[in-house]
């Protein structure tokens, strides 16, 4: 296990954690490449289907990351993402698997600072938490 | 290779309107501009547009980050085709007249080639010196972008610093560094100018008392908000300056500088201020530590705008902020620790008291720039006293020269939405000076017809940026490219350097008409910035621009992972196969369009429907003009003079006759809202009109609602009981038409605040210190003799209305201050009328008699219409009962739905100056709307498959803007001009049966399979 390093999905809306992220990179801001950014229109958008797909295709870790409270630029759709990031928790938990390999995450557009501490610390939870399941499971080595 | 082209020395075929001033209204002045099809020229003398409130942290009264909620706008102005926008450009001469001026513009070098500067930073971080950025605060690397969205996204160099332009020049790879770079000059022919110059603000360093400028620990508020910024010089950590320590007691100092009579005051009110400095307190509290102690020392709270006292209640009530009512006599810095202390003395206590804080904060207004002053004399146009420019409360965005128009703090002290309210109206007016023919078709772009590409397997092309240094020179762009060519379906995979340079771009189209390619992918930069101009590239071969994918492999992985080259290598080709996926899922979209129906219905028949109705006539449009009431006229009929002694009724009687002479206009009066139905540009309203209510149907393409408000009379201090008793309104009245009865009277008193600013009618009504303070001195006027008396709470004569103020108080009129628990007590007995209250400076109850009470009773909205309109349209209102506009700050006449917009009173209080000015706003906002002949809605929208979907009712339940709804064939339907796109409905749909288009759910699926290698 010495020298995993995790698979991260982050879905990022594009009014804010998008935004964010690019704040980081135009601020060369550093935080582990390990995390892949998919674009959409709002987290609201984010499906339990695209975060349990995400986990069975290979990601070790799937976040979501929308607006602050209040600040979603379709009134509530980060309200909904939340709600359903903790459904997914609680279905991965019940089937033996980390409910804390998903996480939804919030942000204004200028926090480039906050995306990149978000990064680490996510990453550094899954480093923790190890490969998942879903690859030993089907016997796999991580792949990567 | 094509030729630039500079649009500017073109001798004029299209004549332009010159923006002058970058900043939010001067942004939203030219956008509209563009958006009505008027092409623009927006200069200004920075060189990165945004103006001041790029500058501060968060805006009230939503408390969000300034800088997302402006980016868009700036984005968007960087796109407008028909908008040229010149930075570190000035006006030097005008000559001409309304519809036909010649101006000369002076463009001061850059020496960076802005179409060539990819914004890296390289150069910064190498010569931080040498090149420009703003001084202030801030003590990190100097940087030459003031904000880190600037636009242009370029730098400039300050040629005085530079000692060697080659080494400078050796470190752009870009080669955009131009060593001889010369002033510029330009004759433009142009038809109309918008002023929007703004202000700078107070410098304190001038008053000895408060440290003259030497006290580490006190700031103006303007520096407190770049240490709360996120992009400011402690990275949005709130410490103190002297040891970067974080205050636990901070003091902000209102009026400083301004309301004063002392050297370097000033006599008006900078409206803003009383808003920034609770707003810095909440963000102190709320962000920080709640812990921090914050005060405000202020003399009167002037939170008069929408909602504004709701804030201030939440300031005092929720964030425990300290009110403290004194003006301070001085700050005396302990040298030991940097401590303050602020001696100040209050009403109730004679004596002086000392407080020590941690920080201070000055809270400093609005000054004219000398260079402003210059402008104005080389423009020709009149300035008032102040040095602002000088405009009539009837026409309140007009200059005295015909043909200048001016929005923004230059006009008057004022916030950001009453800014981009009047930008608007001073676009629109702008606008109307350039004839538009508005049966001409669209301009549209250029481009090809597309090809079909349905039958035709996926054929890829990729092309990756090196971005100089930026890409390149972290990770190995060929092994990259190398490494994504041989996945399925790529045809082309090759580096192109800098692929949003021209000639990338011409190699980019080649290589699609060669191959043929049907997809493309492009890495490099933020799809954010650039996504567009792809799009637009593919469109010129004749593709779909929905075709194209953008991968961030710039900001979010070679700047972010450049200390890991190799890691950021892998992360950069997992990208491209993540976008090589996606696209392959991608197909051809249409945006959808609608034709526009060019027709306007104007709701509400007073100052502000007419001069709306009236706008929108002159600039071509027919108008539908309804109101309930058998005249217009609305409430101002009652109203006989402004403050500044303006005659209301003539105006009203020149309004009402000009719009019933109208061609174009239909009035129709005593006629109501029945029924309502369509979408954005066509809809229609079925109203009944005249005595037997026929019914009619009116299409139109959009509406504006001027319903206004009613004048409140609450059943207090025996208003309506006793004659005596009367409201402002009465006595406005009373003055115009029985003087001599108002001559007689020796004692007066007046009572602000009645029903307003209380439980029930929690909101200031905006107007009425201002009227009040108008009719004493109309009363004084008559009988010099009249003893006045004004019971208060605040006095809130924003602006220029504090002159007024000051000359009441000159005059001898009496201003007493009561608390809204110790209310005054009118009563009668035997005939005469006396009132009673608590004077705090005497500390003790006077009684006063009075011949007559006058009560401020403000205004209040018109509950029951905007209920029944809102209904009929819905449309959202407030809490209180006005109309909701879209987003207080940036969009302030356009509500949320589209083709939908609110002026005057029943958006919220305020005087006629500031309605006719929301009027001209809401025309010039439609006018943008109609002036299209469709309406594009992008390709963004759910979609539902009516085979899958069980009519479950969850996407109906689930859509924020309750789209969806269960169509006669039994399935869920979503009306594409409503979708807003956020693609809700599609997660939460259980049969999947609705899709999100661009963001289709096997586009998303596709790019977790190219990124976890399972490439079928």
């Amino acid at each position: 296990m010495e020298n995993f390093e995790p698979e991260i999905v982050a879905f990022c809306c594009h009014y804010c954690a998008y935004t964010a992220a690019d704040m980081a990179g135009s601020k060369r801001l550093s935080y582990p490449p390990n995390v892949k950014i998919i674009r959409v229109p709002c987290t609201g958008k984010v499906d339990a289907i695209h975060i349990m797909k995400a986990l069975l295709k290979g990601a070790d870790g799937v976040y979501v990351a929308g607006c602050l409270e209040g600040d979603c630029h379709f009134k509530n759709g980060n309200i909904r993402a939340a709600h359903r990031v903790a459904y997914v928790q609680k279905m991965l938990n019940d089937i033996g698997w980390d409910g804390e390999r998903v996480e939804m995450i919030t942000m204004s557009a200028g926090m480039g600072e906050r995306f990149a501490q978000t990064a680490k610390e996510f990453t550094e939870k899954i480093r923790q938490l190890g490969p998942s399941p879903a690859k030993t499971a089907a016997g796999q080595a991580a792949v990567g | 290779m094509e030729e630039r082209n500079d649009i500017v020395n073109e001798p004029s075929a299209h004549p332009k309107v010159l923006v002058i001033g970058g900043g939010v209204g001067g942004i939203r002045a030219a956008l509209d501009l563009a958006e009505s099809r008027r092409n623009v020229v927006l200069i200004d003398k920075a060189y990165a547009i945004g103006g001041l409130m790029t500058q501060l942290d968060r805006t009230f009264p939503t408390n969000n980050c300034d800088l997302c909620t402006v980016s868009p706008d700036l984005s968007e102005s960087g796109r407008q085709h028909r908008m040229e926008l010149m930075p570190m450009t000035t006006l030097v001469d005008i000559q001409g007249e309304a519809g036909n001026f010649t101006v000369t513009l002076e463009t001061a070098p850059r020496h960076i080639d802005v179409s060539k500067c990819t914004a890296c930073g390289e150069c910064v971080a190498k010569y931080p010196d040498w090149v420009r950025f703003t001084p202030g605060l801030d003590p990190r690397a100097p940087t030459c972008m003031r904000y880190p969205q600037a636009t242009p996204f370029a730098f400039s160099v300050d040629m005085e610093k530079v000692e060697d332009i080659k080494a400078l020049q050796a470190v752009c790879r870009a080669e955009a560094i131009l060593s001889d770079d010369q002033p510029k000059t330009a004759t433009v022919n142009i038809a109309s100018v918008v002023l929007s110059v703004g202000a700078e603000l107070f410098d304190p360093a001038v008053l000895d008392h408060f440290g003259g400028g030497q006290l580490a620990n006190v700031v103006t508020g303007l520096q407190y908000e770049r240490i709360m910024s996120a992009s400011g010089p402690t990275a949005g950590e709130l410490v103190r300056p002297s040891d970067g320590v974080r205050p636990k007691k901070v003091a902000w100092i209102q009026c400083v500088g301004s309301r004063g009579i002392n050297r370097a005051d000033v006599p008006y009110c900078s409206s803003v201020c009383c808003m920034y400095a609770l707003k810095e307190a909440i963000v102190t509290k709320e962000r920080f530590a709640s812990d921090i102690e914050a005060t405000i020392f202020y003399m009167d709270m002037r939170t008069c705008g929408k909602d504004y006292e709701l804030y201030l209640n939440r300031a005092k009530n929720d964030y425990g902020v300290q009110l403290i009512r004194s003006r301070p006599h001085s700050i005396i810095e302990d040298p030991q620790t940097g401590n303050l202390s602020i001696t100040y003395t209050t009403d109730e206590e004679s004596r002086h008291l000392t407080e020590v804080f941690d920080m201070v904060v000055l809270s400093t207004g609005f000054r004219v720039q000398e260079s402003t002053v210059e402008l104005a004399r080389r423009l020709g146009i009149e300035l008032n006293i102040h040095l602002f420019a000088k405009t009539e409360a009837f026409s309140p965005v007009s200059t005295s020269k015909p043909g200048i128009y001016v929005c923004g703090v230059f006009e008057s002290p004022k916030d950001i939405p009453e800014t981009m309210v009047q930008a608007s109206a001073a676009a629109c007016m702008a606008g109307a000076d350039l004839h538009m023919d508005l049966s001409d078709p669209q301009a549209e772009d250029d481009f090809p017809p597309e090809r079909d590409v349905s039958g035709e397997p996926p054929k890829i092309g990729v092309f990756v940026c090196d971005c100089g240094f930026d890409i390149g020179g972290v990770i190995p762009v060929n092994e990259v490219v190398a490494s994504v060519a041989k996945l399925s379906d790529v045809v082309v995979a090759e580096s192109v350097g800098y692929g949003c340079s021209g000639d990338s771009m011409l190699r980019i189209e080649q290589m699609i008409r060669e191959h043929g390619l049907n997809r493309v992918v492009i890495g490099g930069c933020s799809p954010r910035t650039h996504e567009t101009r792809f799009q637009d590239l593919l469109r010129r071969v004749g593709l779909n621009k929905y075709l194209v994918d953008i991968v961030n492999l710039r900001d979010q992985d070679t700047w972010a992972h450049m200390d890991r080259p190799a890691d950021a290598a892998k992360k950069a080709e997992k990208l491209l196969r993540m976008g090589i996926t996606g696209v392959r899922k991608s197909r051809p979209l249409v945006d959808h369009t609608l034709p526009v129906n060019q027709n306007i219905l104007v709701i509400g028949g007073g100052v502000t429907g007419m001069n709306a109705a009236l706008q929108m006539a002159e600039l071509g449009f027919k108008v539908y003009l309804i109101d309930r009431a058998p005249d217009l006229g609305g409430l101002a009929r009652s109203v006989r003079s402004t403050i500044e002694g303006g005659d209301v009724s003539a105006y009203i009687a020149d309004l009402v006759q000009k719009v019933r002479a109208n061609d174009k206009i239909q009035v129709m009066t005593r006629t109501i809202i029945v029924d309502h139905s369509g979408m954005p540009g066509l809809f229609t309203t079925g109203v009944q009109s005249g005595p037997r209510m026929n019914y009619m149907q009116i299409q139109h393409g959009a509406a504006i609602l001027a319903t206004g408000a009613m004048p409140n009379r609450p059943k207090e201090y025996l208003l309506g009981e006793n004659d005596g008793v009367m409201t402002q309104l009465d006595l406005d009245s009373v003055i115009a038409d029985m003087p001599d009865q108002a001559k007689g009277w020796n004692q007066v008193v007046m009572i602000q605040c009645v029903g307003s600013r209380e439980p029930g009618n929690p909101n200031c009504s905006r107007i009425c210190c201002a009227t009040a303070i108008k009719n004493a001195l109309r009363l004084k006027a008559l009988n010099a003799d009249t003893q006045i008396y004004v019971l208060y709470r605040d006095m809130r004569t924003y602006g220029f209305s504090e002159d007024y103020y000051a000359e009441a108080r000159q005059a001898g009129v009496k201003f007493i201050r009561y608390q809204l628990d110790d209310k005054p007590v009118v009563a009668e007995t035997d005939g005469q009328l006396t009132v009673t209250a608590l004077d705090p400076v005497l500390g003790r109850r006077i009684e006063i008699a009075a011949d007559r009470v006058v009560l401020s009773t403000g205004l209040r909205a018109d509950d029951e219409t905007t209920e029944d309109l809102a209904m009929l349209f819905h449309v959202a209102r407030t809490d209180d009962g006005y109309f909701l506009e879209d987003h207080v700050k940036l969009r302030p006449v356009d509500m949320a739905l589209k083709g939908f917009f609110i002026a005057g009173t029943a958006h919220s209080p305020k005087n006629i100056k500031e309605s006719i000015t929301q009027a001209l706003a809401a025309a010039g906002r439609a006018q943008a709307l109609l002036a299209k002949t469709t309406i594009n809605l992008g390709a963004s929208i759910a979609k539902v498959d009516g085979n899958r979907c069980a009519a479950c009712l969850v996407c109906v339940r689930a859509c924020p803007f309750g789209v969806p709804f269960i169509n006669a064939d039994g399935y869920s339907e979503i009306d594409p001009a409503k979708c807003h796109g956020c693609g809700v409905c599609a997660a939460d749909c259980p049969a999947k049966a609705i899709q999100l288009m661009t963001f289709e759910d096997d586009q998303i699926l596709a790019k977790l399979d190219g990124l976890f290698e399972r490439l079928n």
